[in-house]
């Protein structure tokens, strides 16, 4: 059951002081780019920012706020991105996403979660992915000469969004194979990794769906997991340890392969016209993707927690690899946007589905800020990410997929 | 009362209806109480959002039409920028936010009232340029630094308070008249405070900034200085761990501790005298904790008395010149006025943790997580005088403070007050932070008794040392120290706000 009530120390600690909505100093650049928060820059009202949200939450606690009325659209036009959480965390002790996700969770258990989640889940129980295409196509662009390590005890997930976008599970293969990683494909054992699911606030199905595949995985005798999506590993390392501790370790295929690369297992032999670059720090990738750390007990006067709690203020999530490898392809230059690492901007994907304009603008404004930097492409590594920056009219710009990046250059 | 359909309608028809709302979940965003704040806000009944001064005037004047009391917005930080009665708009003008100009040669720089610290300072520091930023953070606004606060700010040791830095100014009043002062009313530009017949930079600053009382602020020059210091700072790691360094001999910071308040004034007086150092700061034991450290608990591992031994007297400078001579000289100087003064430099890696973050000395950066002990926190005292009388306000605080830290009616740091010295040490300001427990619900009784006993301790001792805050009954008890600076305030708000719809606040 959602307990918005765990979260009333953060809601009344709020001072307002705007740090959820503007960027961190240390990144200050100037008048351009300096806004965190994609609902904030999009619809400008307080309320649509992380003190905003928990403002909200707080009143829906209270009873003083019902839904209706366009309250959970907004709620779920948040994208969730977390950059408050960690701008927010740079100075304050507060847990402002875990807030809006505990309100998402209220709000799913009021009966007023928004028809395109709800459908996805259905799509989930029924499909095991995200789009309700059928499941025996999951793996239907498989190479007939693909082969598992049987004997391997590390798994290559390559989630849903390879029935759209099969080549960077492809490039991934590549990789590790030309790595010589052993691994094996879960084919038909894999199903969604749910994050949809809890970052939706449907937890009892999100529950289920851990408990599920985390099954599969012992089952199959998987210790480490490697993930080709962005959104599966922050869904594995954050998620799931919502629901309890993992008994694997999960990986980003871009941090096995910076490994490849920094240890010699793998090398680049081909080179390719020069070209600048701009890289885009997913969020599921990047400042959300620390470990969830469970913490109960007691705050006392003055903020003191007790036991010491640990913060995720997502100072840990994966923002070097992706920057090593591309510092290691011949013929690259990275180029940095003003919002990067734990401060990018994020690029308005998870809206897609409740608010499909203001999912466009947001995009567009990555792909703005993009273009400031003269990069000819923006390169990243999660395919929602994909979806949403690499098809725009505004401001077009290329896009490329680092792993598929890496792989032609093996 | 919320807002007819008529009314609603028609400031709909002047912004445009996505840059308005009366809905229940958009208002909640502007009616949280705060930690900070005593009372609770009224809701709004609409939050409208000009994108230009013409938009703006359109509103104000419906407002006079309607009697719709209006209470402008930037960041919300200020409690002065919510609703504080029924039948109130909030008028948000974070759309209003462009840099308007930055004239190098003259050296200004106008701004609307949305353009942010983050925001107008980098762009200043890559021309070269800096400007006074007050204490609110990245995502304050820059108007409202210099026009809704008495402009005393960190860095004033070297240059001054903000307030002396405004220029031109162009405000719609409370009827929705537009008036322009300084030489932007002779249409001869931003670049200068006063124009000819009487200055009107009194009613539109005050004491203690506009807050809205007289009209809204649209358009402001501010003069800014050349900075010293690379353009661009070195900044790298991740937050909250990142580093903001000037990696140049010609920037250090270095900190002194004295064994007492008139020992720490002298060695102010005569850095000042020596006109060395761009910062002089006695800073708060508190707050320069706070920041050193990553959460509460922290904080409270850190907070020892050899910690706060360490802190509690602290002259924190910051040398930063433009040759490394000259940083030899200055550094050579200050030595031998601690060293005649008894003074003893403070442990290095407190001067390290200044040196890494020197955004503080650009935009008071990290500066909230003086909230970090949860949000109950007051700046009391906040006024300037000469070095001696603020050291001797200082001095005095120790009369009256036990009495509410001994019984944890206030947080138990009866040293966390700083004084800043401005130009060289002509004025310097004072401010006694307090932090109290707000997880207590009766904490605001006491909290109150002492913000009385300062006072009151102010009056006795004829210390120029409470800001005069608007027409609210405390600042009206100490209006005889200020010139009955209360009786005028009245008057002026009666003359110019004859329908009190601009921001009555108390």
């Amino acid at each position: 059951m959602a307990d918005l009530k765990k979260f009333e120390y953060t809601m009344d600690s709020c001072n307002h002081c705007g740090q959820c909505k503007w960027i961190l100093s240390p990144k200050m650049h100037g008048w351009d780019f300096s806004q965190i928060c994609p609902i904030h820059v999009h619809f400008g009202f307080d309320a649509y920012s992380g003190q905003g949200l928990i403002n909200i939450a707080k009143e829906v606690m209270n009873g003083t706020l019902q839904y209706g009325d366009g309250l959970e659209e907004m709620l779920y036009t948040c994208t969730a991105c977390g950059a408050c959480d960690v701008n927010c965390k740079n100075v304050r002790d507060m847990e402002l996403l875990d807030t809006i996700l505990e309100l998402r969770a209220h709000c799913t258990e009021h009966g007023a979660l928004p028809e395109a989640h709800r459908k996805t889940a259905e799509n989930i129980e029924t499909s095991h992915n995200i789009y309700g295409l059928s499941h025996e196509n999951r793996f239907s662009w498989l190479p007939d000469s693909y082969k598992d390590d049987e004997d391997a005890d590390t798994a290559l997930f390559v989630g849903c969004s390879v029935y759209k976008h099969p080549e960077p599970a492809l490039a991934a293969i590549k990789i590790l194979r030309a790595g010589g990683v052993k691994f094996k494909l879960l084919h038909e054992d894999e199903w969604c990794c749910g994050s949809t699911l809890w970052r939706t606030g449907q937890n009892e199905m999100a529950a289920a769906l851990v408990s599920r595949n985390r099954e599969i995985f012992k089952k199959n005798c998987i210790k480490t997991v490697i993930t080709a999506c962005a959104e599966c590993f922050g869904s594995f390392r954050a998620g799931y340890t919502r629901f309890g501790e993992n008994e694997f370790e999960v990986l980003h295929i871009t941090q096995v392969a910076a490994d490849l690369l920094k240890t010699g297992r793998l090398t680049v032999t081909k080179s390719r016209e020069s070209m600048r670059v701009t890289y885009h720090d997913p969020c599921m990738l990047a400042r959300l993707s620390e470990p969830y750390i469970p913490w109960e007990g007691v705050i006392h006067p003055y903020g003191l927690h007790e036991p010491e709690k640990q913060w995720r203020r997502g100072e840990h999530g994966e923002y070097h690899a992706p920057r090593e490898i591309l510092n290691a392809l011949p013929g690259i230059e990275l180029a940095e946007m003003p919002r990067n690492r734990e401060d990018a901007f994020c690029c308005g994907a998870n809206a897609a589905g409740i608010d499909p304009e203001f999912s466009k603008q947001t995009a567009a404004e990555r792909r703005r800020e993009a273009a400031s930097t003269g990069a000819d492409a923006i390169v990243s590594c999660c395919p929602f990410c994909r979806d949403s920056l690499e098809n725009g009219s505004e401001y077009p710009m290329r896009y490329l997929d680092l792993t598929e990046l890496l792989a032609e250059m093996l | 009362m919320s807002l007819s359909r008529e009314i609603y309608n028609e400031l709909a028809a002047i912004v445009g209806s996505a840059h308005i709302s009366d809905k229940p979940h958009i208002l909640a965003g502007n009616r949280a109480k705060t930690p900070d704040y005593p009372m609770e806000y009224k809701s709004a009944e609409a939050i409208v959002r000009p994108g230009s001064v013409e938009e703006l005037q359109a509103i104000v004047k419906l407002c006079n039409k309607y009697g719709i009391i209006f209470a402008p917005m930037v960041s919300g930080v200020m409690p002065t920028a919510f609703a504080s009665r029924p039948n109130t708009i909030i008028i948000q003008l974070s759309r209003m936010n462009r840099i308007v100009e930055i004239n190098e040669e003259d050296r200004y720089v106008v701004i609307e009232p949305g353009v942010r610290h983050v925001q107008l300072y980098p762009e200043l520091r890559k021309r070269g340029f800096s400007y006074t930023a007050a204490s609110v953070g990245p995502g304050g606004s820059v108007l409202a630094n210099f026009t809704s606060t008495s402009g005393d700010h960190h860095t004033q040791h070297g240059n001054s308070r903000a307030n002396r830095y405004l220029l031109g100014v162009e405000m719609i009043l409370p009827d929705g008249e537009i008036i322009r002062t300084g030489s932007l009313q002779t249409g001869s530009g931003w670049f200068c405070p006063d124009g000819p017949g009487p200055g009107l930079r009194g009613i539109v600053k005050g004491y203690n900034g506009n807050h809205a009382q007289f009209g809204i602020i649209t358009r402001i020059a501010i003069a800014i200085d050349p900075c010293k210091g690379p353009a661009e700072p070195e900044m790298s790691g991740i937050s909250p761990h990142h580093t903001v360094r000037m990696n140049t001999p010609c920037s250090k910071v270095i900190i002194y501790k004295f064994k007492d308040i008139d020992h720490l004034r002298d060695a102010m007086i005569k850095t000042g005298e020596a006109e060395i150092g761009s910062t002089v700061i006695k800073y708060f034991y508190l707050p320069a904790t706070l920041m050193m450290t990553d959460s509460a608990n922290d904080f409270w591992k850190m907070w020892t008395d050899e910690h706060k031994a360490e802190l509690t007297m602290p002259l924190i400078v910051h040398l930063a010149t433009r040759s490394e001579e000259e940083m030899k000289y200055e550094e050579t100087i200050l030595h031998d006025i601690a060293a005649e003064l008894g003074g003893v430099r403070i442990k290095r890696e407190y001067e390290e943790w200044w040196e890494n973050h020197m955004d503080f000395f650009m935009i008071v950066s990290r500066l909230q997580s003086v909230l970090r002990l949860g949000g109950g926190w007051a700046p009391i005292k906040l006024a300037s005088d000469s070095v001696a009388h603020i050291c001797e306000v200082g001095k005095n605080i120790n009369n009256f403070i036990h009495d509410f830290t001994d019984t944890g009616k206030i947080f138990d740091a009866p040293e966390d007050y700083q004084i800043i010295p401005m130009e060289y040490g002509h004025f310097a300001h004072i401010e006694l932070l307090i932090m109290w427990d707000r997880t207590d619900p009766n904490v605001m009784k006491g909290v109150g008794e002492f913000r009385a006993a300062s006072r009151q301790t102010d009056i006795d001792n004829h210390f120029h040392a409470e800001m005069p805050v608007f027409l609210s009954p405390g600042s009206m008890q100490i209006g005889p120290l200020y010139s009955n600076f209360h009786i005028w305030l009245k008057q002026l708000k009666e003359a110019f706000d004859p329908n009190n719809v601009a921001n009555p606040m108390m």
